[in-house]
């Protein structure tokens, strides 16, 4: 089989205008080049423009977070973590931590965060002296001027809608999947309604032992629940499982 | 007098693209025997990625070959769907298909630049190097980053296009297509490239077949095959493209077949931009796969990417075997460079477009 463009390049030195071609190129290129502006910039004064999504590090906005911990769990490197800060404002909370030495820049933090805090940042300068000065603790990771491109939005679409034919409702696991209770395994322990970030969970009386004490089980306010699956690997007996809608 | 010796190349030699050793048994100039060494870059990806979730090993499999991570991160997804049975939006397919051949324009580019430093010719390195750019761009604007794109998800992509992505869509290939005549007219008008280039490596058709030899390595040895076109995926059977196939087997073939791909890929970015349709570009995937083996294989820049997927039902893969089109490429290299020169071991060698990542894994 012959090759459809190569073989349109004249094989013969005189039809490619032998020594006139090159020349013709050089002198075409160095006008060009005198005319044009300049192609390069200086770099530390001057910097190349960068899309909104672009994936630096990633960057925190500190009142939106709730402190859920999903993006310490979807790092691939695991170069997050939850540490307890006391701040002024908002007193003890636990907010993200992450070490730049690891990070990859993949974005996922910012793409599973259900509440738009963690964003993806157009910085990208992280050059530091020591390994310590690279842990990025939850204060210096703040990031003031978020524009709209760099909190990514996960737009899932159910199976189960697109073949209804519902095409305009997109929506993420965190609005959907919810923690589902096997009643007989759960103990009253009342760790899951300690442990949510966003105080969904009530423990509500449903009935008595043979001791006269109240069994206690976990409700879920779904409206407040953001699947952060918190409760579900607290939990000593494993009584919550992930009850996943497609 | 004749005297026979072992001279090792590698694994810090300008020739050899990466940390790989190639061994060579020279007869005065002539090359008796052969041996590559590889696993200086191994990582134990493969063990890995056992320990993450299935969407965590997205990001990994871009860190394959840094030049072809958005085919390598997609042949991850492809094997996953494969396994969760999941129909992807045909705009994501879409889209996915024209990421893979921005990849595959850059990273063909990107052989150019170091083919041409091979054979000396700067002039060459610097003019590809150039014309990447415009297509890094392209993926900066896609997916956020230049090399690592991270782009395909499971069950879809990651966003969709940008505003006017379209439209610097066609106007980055139809540059490129007038530009990449000024590179070919270096490498083809200089007399010293084609000496080096042509009739050395030769390896004839049925060899090329038994030897395993994939991508554009084969089809410059005369084997007519692309997964593209003879095992098509996501929407590749709607185009309309040439596989381009060189019958002449050797180091000149293969570079002809390089370029004529870049041509022929313009050409299905111009198609899947053209029939583009509108709506979702990703759907919800459970997070378990159930168990069983699932496998998927595409055609990466560089030959037949395939990738085997053991799942046991968790959200965690049970076992994930790569198969590297260089790792199978590069054994044949002792047939490559046999009763060729010493000088012309960086022609034919160069030729198979080296990528250690995923040859060591």
């Amino acid at each position: 089989m012959a090759l459809k463009y190569l073989d349109k390049y004249p094989k013969n030195v005189a039809l490619r205008g032998w020594i006139l071609k090159p020349f013709f190129t050089t002198f075409k290129n160095l006008v060009k080049t005198t005319i044009r502006r300049p192609v390069t910039i200086l770099y530390p004064y001057e910097k190349e423009w960068i899309p909104d999504n672009y994936r630096g590090r990633p960057g925190l906005v500190f009142e939106k977070c709730i402190g859920c911990g999903i993006c310490a769990r979807i790092c691939p490197t695991t170069c997050i973590e939850l540490v307890d800060i006391e701040d002024e404002k908002m007193g003890a909370v636990k907010r993200p931590q992450v070490n730049l030495g690891r990070c990859m820049m993949c974005g996922y933090c910012a793409e599973y965060c259900p509440v738009d805090a963690m964003t993806v940042t157009p910085d990208y300068e992280l050059a530091a002296f020591t390994r310590e000065e690279l842990i990025y603790d939850p204060y210096r990771l703040k990031w003031e001027n978020t524009t709209k491109g760099m909190e990514v939005k996960m737009e899932e679409h159910l199976i189960s809608n697109l073949e209804k034919g519902i095409l305009d409702q997109p929506s993420a696991f965190y609005e959907l999947d919810r923690p589902k209770l096997i009643g007989e395994k759960c103990i009253s322990c009342n760790r899951c309604a300690k442990t949510c970030p966003v105080d969904a969970i009530e423990m509500v009386v449903v009935g008595e032992n043979e001791k006269g004490k109240p069994i206690k089980h976990p409700k879920i306010d779904e409206s407040k629940c953001v699947f952060c699956e918190q409760c579900i690997i607290i939990c000593p007996k494993d009584a919550l499982e992930i009850n996943e809608v497609l | 007098m004749t005297s026979k010796m072992w001279v090792t190349m590698g694994p810090q030699h300008p020739f050899s693209h990466g940390l790989w050793t190639l061994k060579v048994r020279v007869d005065g100039e002539v090359i008796t025997d052969a041996t590559p060494i590889i696993g200086y870059l191994h990582r134990g990806w493969e063990k890995e990625c056992e320990h993450r979730t299935y969407p965590q090993i997205i990001p990994m499999a871009d860190r394959l070959c840094y030049s072809a991570s958005m085919t390598w991160s997609h042949l991850y997804v492809m094997a996953v769907e494969e396994g969760l049975d999941l129909e992807v939006p045909e705009r994501a397919q879409y889209l996915r298909v024209v990421a893979d051949e921005i990849c595959r324009i850059q990273s063909h580019l990107m052989w150019l630049a170091a083919m041409g430093t091979d054979l000396g010719n700067l002039t060459v390195f610097l003019w590809s190097l150039r014309e990447r750019e415009i297509f890094l761009d392209l993926f900066v604007k896609l997916c956020g980053q230049r090399l690592t794109t991270n782009y395909p998800r499971i069950g879809g992509v990651r966003n969709d296009m940008p505003y006017l992505f379209e439209r610097d869509c066609m106007r980055a290939v139809e540059r490129f297509e007038k530009k990449l005549w000024d590179i070919i007219a270096l490498m083809d008008d200089s007399a010293i490239f084609l000496s080096r280039m042509q009739g050395v490596g030769h390896v004839t058709r049925k060899e090329a077949a038994n030897l395993g030899l994939t991508g554009p390595t084969m089809r410059g040895c005369g084997v007519d095959f692309d997964v593209r076109r003879d095992d098509p995926y996501e929407v590749y059977d709607l185009f309309d493209f040439e596989v381009p196939v060189s019958q002449d087997g050797d180091a000149y073939g293969r570079y002809a077949v390089r370029i004529e791909e870049m041509f022929q890929s313009c050409e299905i970015i111009r198609q899947a931009m053209a029939g583009m349709p509108d709506g979702p570009v990703r759907v919800k995937a459970p997070r378990n796969v159930p168990a069983g083996k699932h496998f998927a294989r595409l055609e990466d820049p560089r030959g037949e990417g395939l990738m085997y997927l053991i799942s046991d039902g968790t959200d965690r893969p049970y076992r994930l075997k790569v198969r590297s089109p260089i790792f199978v490429n590069v054994s044949a290299s002792k047939r490559l460079v046999l009763g060729a020169r010493m000088a012309d071991v960086p022609a034919v060698m160069g030729t198979i477009d080296m990528c250690l990542g995923e040859t060591d894994r």
